[in-house]
């Protein structure tokens, strides 16, 4: 099922909390009704924990994780990794590391399986990433963009990525990514879909301008309610040509 | 993409308000004090400049109700046939038309007496041509008044148009007055239109929004339509004819069986033939309303005919693909909400459908494919790839079905305690920890200027553990080893005993040596200050304790006072001969040396040159910092701000001095000067 909400005025969700299936963190705010909002879906079945990465709020871009554990740029501070290590189970390894680009968010796409990381990453955290997250990691760019961590949301159920995504590279990516692949947009229209989304396996958070039909291709290829992804093709289509073209 | 959106027009001031408006501003603008002293041009200029300034203001004014006035021509023909049914094209082109006359004429009249101001030849001239100027702008303004009140009458009027989008989904609803149109509108959508069981209720377009397949629609109500001849129309149901001709919409023709309304199905279905010219290309659909009152199957047979007559029609005129037949003839109640959402539902998916026919076709189509293509991966390995979904959401699912009950959350919290701002959340709150009471335990940051996460390090007991595992297995080992080497020791040849014999003795020499290194440690004093607080550890004492040994202690006495630092303006004392020495020859020769070294004179350290390059500042030579350092000392240099007279500046001496050339009287009072 999928949420639309916003931060602060700032339709941009993704940047501003990180989903996973085992943890989610979201960025402090002046008021609580961003974090009330997470906290009501999730806070029965997952820690819901409110913090900064550096001092700033932007943590959905700055950090990478996934059920098995989360990378921080070498940024974070001792008192919020202390945070965050007490904050989430320990079967969740959170790890520090040293990369000279620090919005690992933007740089590394992952789900609990895989990952794609931009192609100028450390040899060493492709390791890391492969270590702490548990999962086979790909360098890839996703439409010509070396930020694949922009430019894709994944779960493990399904994926969207850059709306300029040919038909060719979808079919390789999700051969990849072994889920299925749509190439979509958020927020009546916005290119960075993993900036205005955010998403895990049974559940998604969007930006508030996301129209009707961004949605409802969210929720199908995602898997959450009953829908299933080929709907974008069958029964969305004509919705799809009409809004599209 | 235009935007239709009237309401953005500026108001139009009538001709009164208008003068008003310019005259106040030019007043309070340009300059009012003049004097007929003032030099000509002075004058003149000061009257130019009102007149110049008050043309301007009546162009800027006049041309930005030209611009905001949209022109026919221009917009989609949908509005400019509405605009020309509502206001009457020729009318409007007129007052827009007197408005950029007027606009011309003002700016001429301001030319000609600017012209004329260059000759004016006093105050009382230039002022009297300024009010002329000022004067005939004006009449020029109150000629056109009635074309600025009827600008403004439009302009109320388009600004409550309905904002229709021309080129957005739409659904068109059209037929007799008082077949349920409206009410059909209010039951699909939320515009709440008025229904009353009047004809002509509805006397201009209503748009309402309704939602299918994610897609938004908009829905236009239309005013009732008579069946006569088009010249015989009035302005309301001219607003349908417009929106019919126009929009390309899915059309739905609404028909009362009943015939409540006063029509007769005969008189319905001539009005169907005679705009069915109108429907051409456009997803058409017949609704049969009030069935609660007259169901489809009760009539008789010539009317049934005439259904069926407008029903074929509808199917002939439809664009594109065919639908199935029943499409084209729906029933339904608005009363009772009987096929209402049939009707809705048939009309958009035909529209859409036929949208996307149209779309297909088009170039841009191509560049959208990626869009409605679902990448399925292909299998590259055997690895299973499970979804991670935990069983808490999906019996919460399947509790959610039964009940929703609410959780507090963090923003209810907020609220009570005084909401965001004022309320501060605890980040510990859910910390995950062994034991509960540790929760708001306060960690130091900084402790003796280390940071504590730097040793903080959370498997201390697993490595100390590993640590000790090690140390038993290396005891273990040096245990063995020992053994080893004692019975090793039995094993040796003579020369590898004797060369382990001298290593061994050499070692224990070794140590000694440290040892007594370390007992004398240089021979520091051995008691600190800090353990001498009762100050026992005297010269004094010693040099008793010496002496009871029967040792001379004023030597020892006099070294330890030579070694104390502390002891200030000590006498030059003359070198000790070094002949007469004997056993502590080698302290007091360090002794002496580091005397030396302190009483040794040093040359006075040369300061470094000005122009010296040091490397951080950032100079590149020598040169380079002498320039800063000069060009620093001439900022500095306070200047003449007082500007008081100096002695470079130029002087003209007095040429004619008074006390030379004045007060001489004939008369002999000599001192008036």
């Amino acid at each position: 099922m999928a949420i639309r909400l916003q931060f602060e005025n700032n339709c941009e969700v993704g940047v501003f909390s990180k989903l996973t299936n085992a943890y989610c963190l979201v960025a402090i705010g002046g008021s609580e009704s961003f974090y009330s909002i997470f906290e009501s879906e999730l806070a029965d079945v997952i820690p819901v924990v409110k913090t900064s990465i550096g001092g700033i709020r932007i943590i959905g871009r700055q950090c990478v994780g996934n059920k098995n554990g989360l990378l921080l740029p070498h940024t974070t501070t001792d008192q919020e990794l202390q945070h965050l290590r007490n904050s989430l189970p320990d079967s969740v390894v959170v790890q520090r590391i040293e990369e000279r680009l620090n919005a690992l968010g933007n740089h590394v796409a992952c789900n609990d399986h895989v990952a794609l990381a931009h192609p100028d990453l450390d040899r060493e955290t492709e390791e890391l990433i492969a270590d702490v997250l548990g999962v086979e990691v790909f360098r890839q760019t996703i439409a010509g963009n070396i930020l694949v961590g922009t430019y894709c949301a994944l779960s493990n159920r399904g994926g969207m990525v850059h709306p300029h995504t040919t038909i060719e590279e979808l079919d390789e990516l999700s051969t990849l990514l072994q889920v299925p692949l749509v190439a979509g947009t958020v927020n009546r229209g916005s290119d960075t879909v993993a900036a205005g989304m955010t998403v895990n396996d049974w559940t998604a958070f969007c930006g508030s301008y996301t129209t009707a039909t961004e949605l409802s291709v969210i929720e199908s290829v995602f898997k959450l309610r009953e829908a299933h992804p080929s709907a974008i093709v069958d029964e969305m289509r004509k919705s799809l040509v009409d809004s599209y073209v | 993409m235009v935007e239709y959106n009237f309401k953005k027009i500026t108001v139009v001031p009538n001709g009164k308000a208008f003068i008003d408006i310019i005259l106040s501003r030019t007043q309070r603008t340009t300059p009012t004090v003049v004097h007929k002293g003032y030099a000509i041009s002075r004058l003149r200029q000061f009257y130019m400049r009102k007149v110049k300034y008050t043309q301007s203001n009546f162009h800027d004014k006049l041309q930005k109700i030209i611009d905001d006035f949209p022109r026919l021509g221009d917009i989609h023909p949908f509005y400019g046939d509405l605009l020309h049914v509502l206001y009457n094209k020729d009318h409007y082109k007129l007052a827009l038309g007197q408005v950029n006359t007027a606009k011309n004429l003002i700016s001429k009249i301001s030319q000609d007496y600017v012209k004329l101001l260059k000759y004016g030849d006093s105050l009382y001239r230039c002022k009297s041509l300024k009010v002329a100027a000022l004067g005939r702008m004006c009449t020029v303004i109150k000629r056109i008044g009635p074309s600025l009140a009827y600008l403004e009458q439009v302009r109320q009027h388009m600004a409550r148009l309905p904002s229709i989008d021309p080129n957005n989904r739409t659904i068109l609803i059209c037929g007799y007055p008082n077949v349920g149109k409206s009410s059909f509108m209010n039951k699909i959508t939320r515009a709440d239109v008025d229904v009353q069981a009047y004809a002509f209720t509805t006397k201009s377009l209503f748009v309402g929004h309704t939602d299918y397949k994610y897609l938004r629609y908009q829905v236009i109500d239309t005013p009732g339509i008579l069946d006569r001849p088009f010249e015989d129309r009035n302005i309301i149901e001219m607003c349908s004819i417009t929106a019919l001709a126009h929009l390309r919409a899915a059309i739905l023709f609404f028909l009362d069986l009943s015939g409540s309304c006063g029509y007769s199905i005969a008189q319905q279905a001539a009005l169907f033939h005679s705009i069915k010219e109108l429907f051409s290309n456009k997803p058409l659909i017949i609704v049969c309303n009030k069935t609660d009152l007259q169901p489809l199957e009760g009539l008789n047979e010539g009317d049934k005919k005439l259904v069926m007559e407008m029903k074929s029609e509808a199917s002939k005129s439809q664009g594109g693909e065919a639908a199935s037949a029943d499409d084209f003839l729906l029933t339904m109640s608005t009363l009772t909400e009987e096929g209402v959402m049939a009707v809705k539902n048939a009309a958009c998916e035909r529209l859409l459908d036929q949208r996307v026919e149209k779309k297909m076709k088009s170039k841009k189509m191509n560049d959208c494919l990626n869009r409605f293509h679902v990448a399925m991966p292909k299998p590259r390995d055997q690895k299973e790839r499970p979804a991670c979904i935990p069983q808490a959401v999906l019996e919460a699912k399947a509790l959610e079905a039964a009940q929703k009950e609410g959780r507090k959350t963090e923003k209810d919290i907020e609220n009570e305690n005084g909401g965001a701002g004022v309320y501060s959340a605890s980040l510990r709150k859910h910390h995950i920890l062994a034991n509960e009471e540790w929760k708001e335990d306060i960690l130091p940051e900084f402790l003796d200027g280390h940071n504590v996460y730097d040793f903080v390090d959370p498997d201390i007991l697993l490595r100390l553990e590993e640590l000790e595992r090690e140390e038993g297995v290396r005891q273990a080992e040096a245990e063995d080893g020992d053994e080893d080497f004692e019975m090793d020791g039995e094993d040796l040849t003579p020369e590898e005993r004797e060369a382990l014999q001298a290593i061994k003795k050499k070692k224990i020499l070794l140590i000694q040596e440290h040892r007594i290194k370390k007992s004398t440690a240089e021979s520091r004093p051995t008691v600190p200050r800090k353990f001498d607080k009762e100050r026992k550890f005297t010269s004094e004492r010693m040099g008793r304790q010496l002496s009871s040994l029967g040792i001379d202690p004023s030597r020892a006495i006099e070294r330890a006072r030579s070694r104390s630092v502390s002891r200030k303006g000590r006498k030059r004392e003359r070198s000790v001969d070094r002949d007469g020495e004997d056993g502590m020859e080698i302290d007091g020769g360090s002794s002496n040396k580091k005397l030396r070294l302190r009483s040794m004179s040093r040359s006075r350290s040369v300061s470094r040159p000005l122009g010296e390059v040091v490397p951080g500042e950032g100079f590149r030579d020598s040169a380079q910092k002498m320039k800063a350092i000069t060009m620093a000392r001439n900022a500095s240099k306070k200047r003449n701000k007082d500007a008081r007279r100096g002695e470079a500046d130029r002087v003209i001496p007095t040429l004619r001095p008074k006390h030379l050339f004045s007060g001489k009287r004939s008369i002999g009072k000599t001192d008036r000067r």
